[in-house]
């Protein structure tokens, strides 16, 4: 996905809206249960661009949503990041170390009582992978066979 | 939680290795009234999992076919399409093969396909049908999935074989070759079918959150690839809403079907009589259960209601959304309809107390007056919440107690769990077929489970357990009438799954788990005859 620079400051905006929500319990009650429930559904028209540096990457967490999870350093602190299905990650050849500067496209959205941010894309580097799609399920390493790859499959019985 | 997990990971690498160690418990020897003869005649068959092949990482892989037991233990021939992540590799010769069965009703399946080979674990549920998952674990392939054989009728293979209204449900993943996709995809249905025109067909279409409804029509055929295949198998091909399929016919009442042009989606399709053509006359209680993708990850959803024409009482439903659990009580507003001008369609809605602005909707197609397939369709103002389907079947025989639930039962389920690749823990398939002897509510048994990172599947766990029975869903106190099970596996060490379980009668339940944030599954727990 590319921003224009205009879009990328508007969700540079957005984002540290995000990350103010993250850390702001007073923020998130003024959330009206309306708005909580649209967060039930991925929204384009709601992403933001997180940039941070990986503290940790767990690829399979304990906390929910079940999969792979990063915790980033932020300009306004840390947060968790839901990156879906680590096996994308590792079909894409994206390793996630501590240290590293990234880039996360994606959004908050909510899982009973508490909201999390769903990474879309994750960017390291010039590396780019998909881990949602843009209706905001998650993808699988068959996202990303090459042709050659998937005329392999042929061979399976 | 991570305890559990982490239990289960090492379990699982232990049960792996450990099979000639010390302290590996092993379950006693089968009892039961079924032989190599219990399976004799050629059974069609579907499997939904995963596959390793060729280095990639695991990737979606469906099967449908048919293969010919001789009662002996030779399984004498066949033919399988295969469909992984939307490659197809069709009509695949089955050129011999094994199988077992012992005194429970387990056993083993390996279908020859010239020099390879793939492996089941089967369990019957009757002479006529039983559940099985894909077991293969050699130096070409690792697979694996949940799925079902049942006994087909030969006298039926023939285009003029389908006939009649049908109700359908395919789903798995859509033909959209653009990054990052292949998508979800639920399509559900019916048709009707005369000498090889399908006709009169709606649809009801969940593709990556994107809903469609639109009638359509088809046609049904020989193959002309492989015509002796039709007369041999009962296989042919489909064109069902512009989209091409293979068929094999289990006899008129039923014909699975596996898609072959683009996308992965494979399924049934069940003869329709006797529904209802009125809401007015539809007076019985549901169970339902559906599972498919979420934007949390995976998600099952089980649950039941009362119907009293178009008002719906007692609703309850449980949910494992990613990992999170989400207890539904008391669903309030809840009604049903159906639509006039497609017979058996129908929709189900209700208010969700923990989401007031996004009432649960589901529409349905029944194929008699106790039986259907159902798709969810809950949205917010954002979109879909998710894409997933399933089965919806009336409730009888309550008052359910350790008097009616009693016998040997076939168990299995499907769906992630997390898992311990090696090198890091990871989320994978992971599916488990047993067969248990319920007495007192106590389960006893023996169970397969594969998790499919391990790459090898684990044989014999003793499987252990009980059912908690509190009602059918009707009391007053909606909360209190949740039936929970759990189930233990041991090996060389054990781990619990619990469950919260709905039964449609005695004979049969729908059940996932409601505890353990690590694992996202759901089964079914089906009598054997």
């Amino acid at each position: 996905m590319i921003h224009t620079n205009r879009n990328r400051i508007r969700l540079g905006i957005l984002a540290l809206g995000i990350v103010l929500g993250f850390i702001s319990p007073g923020l998130a009650q003024q959330s009206t249960q309306q708005d909580v429930q649209q967060l039930r559904s991925y929204n384009l028209g709601r992403e933001v661009f997180l940039l941070g540096t990986v503290i940790k990457f767990t690829t399979a967490s304990d906390t929910p949503p079940m999969g792979a999870h990063v915790i980033l350093q932020t300009s306004s602190g840390q947060i968790d990041v839901h990156l879906g299905n680590a096996k994308v990650l590792q079909a894409g050849h994206l390793e996630l170390s501590p240290g590293d500067s990234v880039r996360i496209v994606g959004e908050t959205l909510v899982l009973g009582d508490t909201t999390y941010f769903a990474a879309r894309i994750v960017h390291k580097g010039t590396q780019a992978v998909a881990v949602r799609n843009t209706k905001g399920f998650l993808t699988t390493p068959a996202s990303v066979l090459t042709p050659a790859q998937k005329e392999a499959l042929r061979g399976v019985r | 939680m991570k305890r559990l997990f982490l239990t289960l990971a090492v379990a699982g690498a232990l049960w792996t290795v450990a099979c000639s160690g010390n302290g590996i418990v092993n379950p006693p020897p089968p009892v039961g009234k079924y032989t190599k003869a219990s399976l004799n005649g050629q059974y069609a068959f579907v499997t939904n999992g995963e596959s390793f092949t060729g280095g990639l990482s695991a990737t979606p892989l469906a099967r449908t076919g048919s293969f010919t037991a001789d009662g002996v233990g030779n399984i004498t021939t066949g033919v399988e399409d295969v469909n992984a992540a939307g490659t197809v590799s069709p009509a695949l010769q089955i050129t011999g093969g094994s199988y077992t069965v012992n005194a429970d009703g387990r056993g083993t399946l390996t279908l020859q396909l010239g020099q390879n080979s793939i492996d089941f674990g089967i369990t019957l549920t009757s002479t006529s049908d039983g559940l099985m998952i894909d077991e293969t674990s050699n130096s070409s392939q690792s697979s694996t999935g949940s799925g079902n054989f049942i006994k087909q009728t030969p006298g039926s293979f023939q285009v003029s074989g389908i006939a009649g209204p049908y109700v359908f449900d395919f789903s798995g993943l859509d033909g959209n070759q653009t990054l990052p996709c292949p998508c979800p995809e639920s399509f559900i249905g019916e048709f009707t079918a005369n000498n090889g025109a399908v006709s009169a067909g709606f649809f009801d279409d969940n593709d990556n959150g994107n809903f469609n409804g639109a009638s359509f029509a088809g046609t049904i055929a020989q193959d002309p690839l492989q015509a002796a295949t039709l007369s041999s198998f009962g296989r042919g091909v489909a064109l069902v809403a512009g989209q091409n399929y293979v068929f094999y016919i289990v006899d008129s009442t039923r014909v699975r079907f596996i898609s072959t042009n683009g996308g992965m989606l494979s399924g049934d399709a069940v003869a329709q009589s006797n529904i209802p053509t009125s809401v007015g006359s539809i007076n019985s209680s549901f169970v339902f259960i559906v599972a498919g993708s979420s934007i949390n990850g995976g998600i099952t959803r089980v649950g039941r209601f009362t119907a009293n024409g178009a008002t719906v009482t007692n609703v309850l439903e449980d949910t494992n959304d990613g990992g999170h659990f989400i207890k539904t009580d008391s669903g309030t507003n809840a009604s049903i309809t159906l639509d006039a001008a497609n017979p058996g369609r129908g929709t189900f809605t209700f208010t969700d107390p923990n989401f007031l602005n996004a009432p649960g909707k589901y529409v349905f197609y029944l194929s008699s007056a106790t039986q259907g397939v159902i798709q969810e369709q809950t949205t917010n103002n954002s979109g879909a919440v998710d894409v997933a389907d399933g089965t919806i079947a009336a409730q009888s025989g309550s008052p359910f107690s350790s008097s009616n639930i009693t016998g040997t039962y076939a168990l299995n389920w499907s769906g992630l769990s997390l898992q311990n690749g090696g090198s890091f823990n990871v989320q994978d398939e992971e599916d488990l077929l047993s067969q248990v002897n319920v007495t007192s509510l106590n389960l006893k048994g023996a169970a397969d489970i594969f998790q499919f990172q391990s790459g090898v599947p684990v044989f014999d766990l003793v499987t252990s357990g009980s059912i908690s029975i509190a009602g059918d869903g009707t009391s007053s106190t909606g909360a209190s009438s949740r039936n929970t099970m759990s189930v233990t596996l041991t090996k060389s060490n054990s781990t619990t799954v619990n469950f919260v379980v709905y039964f449609v009668n005695p004979q049969l339940a729908f059940f996932t788990n409601n505890q353990n944030m690590n694992r996202i599954v759901a089964g079914v727990l089906k009598t054997q005859q």
